[in-house]
């Protein structure tokens, strides 16, 4: 168990929204919508708003957790399940973590390909991006919570704006009729949106490096209820812009509606947008790989500037071996069913465990 | 004018004088009530000291004797003395005698010197935007003192020398005592002893006369008119040399790369300072053998063009009647006319010269078919790029040197050009400056100086000075410990 970070190392509260919503706001917004209307059609707005809320629950519990552990979750592991279990637990953890780091390195190497460079190597754009990577994170936590700030303040705001081009050639029709859908249909749905929404288990990890971390946890609340109103504000414009069957069809649908953007010194919008949402991605890999880093020097007291380097190799050689849109679908597929196991399994799992144990250990 | 005792007449001291009256400006009178005489040049002295100071002592106390007033005027480094050489010495810089005309004819000498000086000014060749804004002007006491108070320690020694039959130019050999080679000091004094001449007029005349090699187009020592710039170089273990009525301070050993080095770059971050001069180090090359490889490719070799550059070439050189060689010729030798007038007339017109010359007869020359435009670009850029070096005496030699390369082009295409190279390497090998290798720290190769050469290291890596300087203690600073390896992220 490492000793808790040094104030100067520690960021105030209200970091943990730009944090929360780097973790969730990311590569999704370009492609969720597909698979939900595959389920629920002109409802699938409904379905945001219950994974948002099914989230803000998840978070709460999390919270919980995290406040009675007081330590990040590899220490809570081991009190909880002893050091073999519990590390085992902190492993899967963090394998799960770094899965996602790939997946998002890989989604957007394949995007720029489809895009902007169809004769771009995976390998090369894998060893720029991962070599930025490298030099945020060696830079420290904080250096970290610096680019999730201002890559907010940068994408956030262009991406507002280029959701209002579409307003004329909107259908408020689509949306009709409202509830036609099972609530069978829904949960699916919701299943599936509850993906774009993951991320956050980053918590878990940088939990101590927050100061007052307990009174982070409305920034937190705030974060993923910005990430669900911006799902749901895509959701919906989606749904009135395109037909069913349109959106049933295009991979990246907000691509699509940037394309309509047309200012009279520029066309083609999306170019911009795909270049700069690199911030985006930045940060969540960045996230997701610290995480993974100061899990593993948790566990095995590695140095991370050493493992770093190791996982951002392993990282750059698992986005070259997923070469075709198949394979890329199918770690989604699996990440998205892991995620879920993750968010409604195994985090109330820990919370009631705790909770139990707490209790019994009261009692005794 | 003098009243004359007879034996007064024979003395020396009346011969003196009568040798001085001779010149218009000679004063010699004597004083009311009193046997005194005063006798001065008025154009050396202050004549508000001796109305103020000298002559109200006499009307107060009356003295009797050349002591009385030695102890009772204001003024230090008053002495009595009766030799004629050092009364002849001091009459001419500044001071006036008092003496009787009965007696053993001693003369008490009084400076009152009246001293002419420019105001401290900006550094004009060498200005840069950021950093001290003080140069050297043309009164040795004064640069001495810009110097004094940037190294404020006892070891700063000045040797002072005198030169020149007719200039008796006063010559100051400024160094560190503890850092600079005793070895460099001897030679620099030495040299300046040796020197036979009769008027020396700047800091120049001495640097071309104690150069190692006489008739190398290289100044061997450098100049600067930076007073931070030689208290740094003092610093390192070098010598700096000062000369009465010159606004420059030579200063050596040097090698050629300090010739690009601009104080500029120990004012900036050192990797912005870096980057500029090598950037600088690229002018001076392309400066060199841009007009001699346009005129070897073009007159030989115009297979090594691409055929796009090629025809872009033709166009522009089509109508030329001209061969490569004589058009270069006469564009670099109306650029040398350009820079040349512009130097010679006030900046004003210079300006005026700068403007009709470049712009009008340009246009004009290629619109004429004279010359074609592509060469005019590689001549002005050419031109452009050896006034980036920071010593302007450098920046003639690059301009001139190009001439050979352009005639060696002509005969031998490129290998001409290569051949010329060698020449000129040849000259720097063998060039030496206080008897310390030019090409250092190439050659001899000593990677340990490169810190400060090519590039320039940050101050915490120049713990040690340079070798070329062989300072006699070799540690500027205690090089601070090396960071700890076994850091880690968030630790």
């Amino acid at each position: 168990m490492l000793p808790l970070p040094s104030e100067n190392r520690k960021v105030s509260p209200f970091f943990v929204f730009y944090l929360i919503v780097a973790a969730q706001f990311g590569l999704g917004v370009f492609s969720f919508q597909r698979e939900i209307v595959k389920f629920v059609g002109n409802d699938a707005w409904i379905a945001v708003i219950i994974a948002g809320i099914s989230i803000h629950v998840v978070l709460w519990m999390v919270y919980q957790i995290l406040n009675k552990g007081a330590n990040d979750i590899t220490v809570i592991h081991k009190d909880l399940f002893g050091p073999w279990l519990g590390g085992l637990f902190s492993l899967a953890l963090i394998v799960y973590l770094l899965t996602l780091a790939v997946s998002v390195v890989r989604s957007y190497i394949e995007l720029i390909q489809v895009w902007i460079f169809p004769q771009l190597e995976t390998w090369y754009m894998a060893l720029i991006l991962l070599a930025l990577v490298y030099v945020y994170i060696i830079g420290g936590f904080r250096i970290i919570v610096g680019i999730c700030f201002l890559s907010f303040i940068f994408t956030t705001p262009i991406f507002f704006i280029m959701l209002g081009f579409p307003l004329r050639h909107m259908q408020a029709s689509h949306l009709f009729p409202i509830f036609d859908h099972s609530v069978a249909e829904l949960l699916t749905a919701t299943k599936t949106m509850s993906y774009s929404l993951t991320g956050f288990e980053t918590i878990f990890f940088f939990y101590t490096f927050i100061k007052d971390a307990p009174k982070s946890q409305k920034w937190g609340h705030y974060g993923t209820a910005f990430s669900t109103i911006s799902y749901l504000v895509i959701m919906i414009v989606s749904l009135m812009y395109f037909s069913k069957n349109q959106l049933l069809e295009s991979v990246w649908p907000t691509l699509t509606i940037w394309q309509i953007a047309d200012f009279t010194f520029l066309e083609r919008f999306e170019f911009l947008g795909l270049s700069f949402w690199l911030f985006s991605v930045l940060n969540s890999v960045c996230l997701f790989t610290w995480a993974g880093t100061r899990g593993l020097k948790q566990l095995y007291s590695l140095k991370q500037k050493h493992s770093l380097i190791a996982i951002l190799v392993m990282t750059a050689v698992a986005a070259v071996f997923l070469k075709t849109r198949e394979q890329i679908d199918q770690l989604s597929s699996v990440m998205d069913a892991l995620s879920l196991y993750v968010m409604y399994a195994y985090i109330p799992f820990i919370f009631f465990y705790q909770m139990i144990k707490g209790k019994l250990r009261r009692t005794s | 004018m003098l009243k004359t005792d007879s034996a007064f007449h024979n003395s020396e001291l009346a011969k003196l004088l009568e040798a001085c009256e001779e010149s218009a400006d000679f004063l010699s009178f004597g004083l009311q009530d009193s046997p005194f005489f005063i006798a001065y040049f008025k154009t050396l002295v202050k004549s508000e000291i001796i109305h103020h100071e000298v002559l109200a002592c006499f009307q107060a106390k009356k003295p009797s004797t050349l002591e009385e007033i030695k102890a009772i005027l204001p003024i230090e480094e008053v002495s009595i003395t009766d030799d004629m050489t050092d009364i002849q010495n001091k009459l001419m810089t500044g001071n006036l005698i008092i003496f009787k005309k009965e007696g053993n004819w001693n003369c008490l000498v009084v400076p009152v010197p009246s001293v002419e000086k420019r105001q401290v000014a900006t550094p004009e060749t060498e200005y840069t935007v950021a950093g001290p804004k003080e140069a050297f002007v043309e009164s040795l006491d004064t640069n001495l003192n810009l110097v004094r108070k940037r190294l404020p320690i006892p070891e700063l020694l000045v040797k002072e020398l005198m030169v020149g039959k007719l200039s008796k130019t006063r010559i100051a050999v400024v160094y560190v005592k503890g850092i600079a080679d005793p070895e460099n000091v001897n030679t620099v004094i030495q040299r300046i002893n040796g020197i036979e001449y009769d008027e020396i007029a700047d800091t120049s005349f001495l640097s071309q006369m104690i150069a190692d090699n006489k008739n190398s187009p290289f100044p061997q020592l450098i100049d600067t008119e930076r007073p931070d710039r030689l208290a740094a170089v003092l610093a390192e273990g070098k010598i700096g040399i000062f000369s009465e009525g010159s606004p420059t301070a030579i200063s050596g050993p040097v090698s050629l790369i300090t010739y690009f080095a601009a104080f500029e770059d120990y004012l900036s971050i050192w990797n912005v300072a870096s980057a500029f001069r090598l950037l600088r180090l690229f002018a001076v090359l392309f400066s060199i053998l841009a007009t001699s490889s346009y005129v070897a490719i073009l007159t030989y070799h115009y297979e090594m063009i691409p055929r796009d550059v090629l025809s872009l070439l033709i166009t522009s050189r089509g109508t030329i009647p001209f061969p490569p060689f004589l058009e270069a010729i006469l564009l670099e030798l109306a650029i040398e006319l350009l820079r040349e007038a512009g130097a010679r007339l006030p900046t004003k017109i210079g300006q005026t010269i700068g403007i009709v010359g470049g712009i009008v007869l340009g246009t004009a020359a290629v619109q004429a078919g004279l010359t074609s435009n592509v060469l005019l670009i590689v001549v002005a850029t050419g031109a452009l790029a050896s006034f980036t070096t920071p010593i302007y005496q450098v920046s003639s030699v690059i301009r001139l040197i190009r001439f050979p390369f352009i005639l060696f082009a002509q005969l031998l295409g490129l290998v001409g050009v290569a051949v010329c190279f060698a020449l000129l390497i040849s000259h720097l090998l063998k060039l030496t400056s206080l008897g310390r290798p030019f090409l250092e720290p190439v050659f001899p190769l000593r990677v340990e100086d490169f810190k400060d050469s090519i590039i320039r290291m940050p101050f915490n890596k120049q713990a040690l000075r340079p070798l070329q300087i062989r300072a006699q203690n070799r540690q500027r600073f205690q090089q601070e410990a090396l960071p700890k390896k076994d850091w880690d992220i968030d630790d």
